[in-house]
């Protein structure tokens, strides 16, 4: 009770002397602001990329492999990949055959054209040649209308699903369902409107909401397909494990490529899971580098606590005589002192922590998703009263073995 | 006996040029004495009070305050004796300037741990005491040297202590000033306060009754007080 009672004096005191240096506190602390506004924002900014990264590769399904020419992330030799063959739809129509415990094989094809309705034109728009069996790869499904059916890909029918993006920026406000648009030169009527699912564009992939699905056999006669390059989607059963069933995938492959034991794969199998371990590793080095950027600007601004707590003790030298001489212990000053440091490094962190709030809905507004997570908040606070006790405790032990005498004589 | 010392030396500088602020000083002091400390400058009087005070440990000799051998105590039992057992009146007043008044005497009940309201009521008694209860609000600055220097006495009073140790209480206030503050320790001694005072003024010796003096870090003389001798004769 009464140690309590002279914590909570110190405490007191600490924030008296703040008081009567306001300036100066405050300017000390903006080396605090700066360094937990760039924490904060360092790994709120990596949180938000990895929520929205995650969300995006979702879509892929984490139980669906994609047969492709070139691997997602390329390493190693570049060149070797570069002589593998195309893969056709012939392939892809073997394949489906074979492989006969998939739950679904959906090859894909896709170029980038224009596309117009009446006078609106959107440039660049990707076109993806797909069949009816991506409503069992992907997980977004139509809003409106209907997705591509088997009969339409029988039958080479001259029809598409748009993404909402595309039906806001090219219908507006007409309803798009059976109206003809057209994409390159060609017309092909509108049957769906894809739900929004939100983009990847951010990472350089796609934006889900701005592709136009027509089925795979008209893309192929409206806009060639032989020197294309297609991409295969096949979804494992759902009571196999992964591993094996990418084995049978391998080996179904190699038998429709007619290749030898001793040749190579010439085509990769991709899963979403490689992307999440480069996105994983990546993410680590620029949350690494961030976090040592904002550790050197916390520790600046440690040093700047430090020093003007040394000017604090040396200034008030008399003071603590004073104190000393009425009794105060040496636990009292240090208390005093550490108090004094907490509480501008403690300041330091709440307006750097309303400045992450302000940083932080600016990139929400304008980049990505992000909010402060309630956890971060805390150890910014935490963070910053570490310093204050860090940075101040040699000034403050420095105050506390003042000798009496030569304190009081200070002038 | 409230003071008890033998042979207290100090010696200031430890290598080159050694100063020998005190040479085997022996006193004892009873329990309610008023003593005044008189000699030239430079003879070991704020030496001897500091040592008197627990603020300053000795160079060598022992020194028992109330029975308790305080020569040997480490810092942090020191300022506990600072605290519960001595009152200091200092000749530059030495209050926190930036706290008000009010703080300021309550300090040391705040280092003893007193809580708020019991120290809200001892610090304004003893404000009231020394005729400042009006100013308790006030920064020292705002005040005049006679009232710092009450209120310095007021903080030396609010813990009660056994002694009340005054060096120059009056060397930075003009004449009328510093009989005011005399005739309050005055005050104080008759309600039964152990005062021991520094002066090189024989008008404020006078009202001590007991003179020692200091000549060159030794006690040269120690006697009775001739205006206290009067008074009682
Ligand atoms: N910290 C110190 N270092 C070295 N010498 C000191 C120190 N303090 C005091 N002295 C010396 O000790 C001697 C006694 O000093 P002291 O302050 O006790 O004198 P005083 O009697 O109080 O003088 P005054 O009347 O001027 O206040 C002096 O010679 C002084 O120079
Ligand atoms: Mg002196």
């Amino acid at each position: 009770m009464k140690s309590l009672r002279q914590v909570l004096e110190s405490l007191r005191i600490g924030f008296d002397s703040l008081r009567a240096n306001k300036a100066r506190g405050v300017l000390t602390a903006l080396g605090i602001i700066i360094g937990i506004v760039a924490v904060i924002t360092t790994m709120t900014a990596a949180n938000g990329l990895s929520n929205n990264f995650k969300e995006s590769v979702s879509a892929l399904g984490s139980d669906v492999l994609y047969v492709s020419r070139m691997p997602w992330i390329v390493t190693g030799n570049f060149f070797e990949f570069r002589n593998r063959p195309n893969l056709t739809l012939e392939e892809a129509e073997l394949l489906a055959r074979r492989m006969r415990s998939a739950r679904a094989v959906n090859p894909t094809i896709n170029t980038s054209k224009s596309i117009k309705y009446r006078s609106e034109v959107i440039e660049n728009v990707e076109i993806l040649g797909t069949t009816d069996q991506q409503m069992l790869v992907a997980s977004a499904v139509p809003e409106i209308g209907r997705f591509l059916t088997r009969f339409d890909i029988r039958f080479n029918k001259s029809v598409c699903v748009i993404g909402s993006t595309v039906r806001e920026r090219l219908f507006e406000n007409v309803d798009p369902l059976n109206k003809t648009m057209k994409i390159g030169r060609r017309r092909f009527r509108v049957v769906g409107v894809m739900e929004k699912q939100g983009s990847a564009a951010f990472f350089g992939g796609p934006d889900f909401d701005s592709q136009v699905f027509v089925p795979i056999t008209s893309f192929v006669k409206a806009f060639g397909g032989s020197h294309r390059d297609i991409n295969v989607a096949v979804k494992a059963p759902s009571q196999a494990s992964l591993a094996d069933f990418e084995f049978e995938l391998i080996g179904e492959m190699r038998k429709i490529r007619k290749l030898r034991p001793s040749d190579r794969d010439n085509f990769s199998i991709n899963q979403m899971d490689s992307l999440v371990g480069m996105f994983n590793s990546v993410m680590g080095v620029v949350v690494t580098i961030g976090l040592v950027i904002t550790t050197i600007s916390l520790f600046v601004g440690g040093i700047g606590v430090m020093n003007i707590m040394y000017v604090s003790v040396t200034e008030r030298t008399k003071e603590i005589g004073i104190r000393k001489a009425i009794g105060a212990k040496r636990r009292a000053i240090l208390a005093q002192f550490l108090f004094e440091s907490m509480a501008i490094c403690a300041f330091g962190g709440l307006v750097g922590l309303a400045g992450a709030f302000g940083v932080t809905a600016l990139i929400d507004r304008l980049v990505m998703p992000a909010t402060i997570s309630p956890g971060i908040a805390t150890l910014a606070v935490v963070i910053s009263m570490g310093i204050g006790v860090l940075f101040g405790f040699l000034p403050a032990w420095k105050a506390s073995r003042l000798n009496p005498i030569e304190a009081l004589r200070y002038e | 006996m409230t003071i008890e010392m033998t042979d207290i030396v100090k010696t200031y500088g430890m290598n080159s040029v050694e100063v020998q602020a005190l040479r085997r000083v022996s006193l004892s002091v009873a329990k309610n004495e008023y003593v005044a400390i008189m000699g030239p400058s430079g003879s070991g009087k704020s030496t001897l009070m500091n040592i008197i005070g627990c603020l300053d440990p000795p160079t060598s000799g022992s020194y028992s305050l109330e029975g308790e051998d305080v020569s040997t105590m480490k810092e942090d039992q020191l300022a506990e004796v600072r605290n519960q057992k001595i009152g200091f009146v200092f000749q530059t007043f030495n209050l926190i300037a930036r706290s008000n008044v009010f703080h300021n005497v309550e300090l040391p009940l705040i280092y003893k741990g007193v809580s708020v309201a019991k120290r809200r009521k001892i610090a304004e008694e003893a404000l009231e005491a020394v005729g400042l209860a009006d100013r308790m609000k006030h920064k020292p600055p705002e005040l005049s040297g006679g009232e710092r220097q009450r209120v310095a006495i007021a903080r030396a009073l609010v813990n009660k202590p056994s002694l009340l140790l005054a060096d120059e209480p009056t060397g930075n206030l003009d004449s009328t000033t510093g009989s005011e503050i005399m005739s309050l320790l005055d005050d104080l001694h008759a309600d039964g306060n152990t005062i021991i005072l520094v002066t090189h003024e024989p008008e404020m010796a006078r009202h001590a009754h007991r003179i020692i003096r200091l000549k060159d870090g030794v006690i040269e003389s120690d006697t009775a007080s001739s205006a206290r001798a009067k008074r009682t004769a």
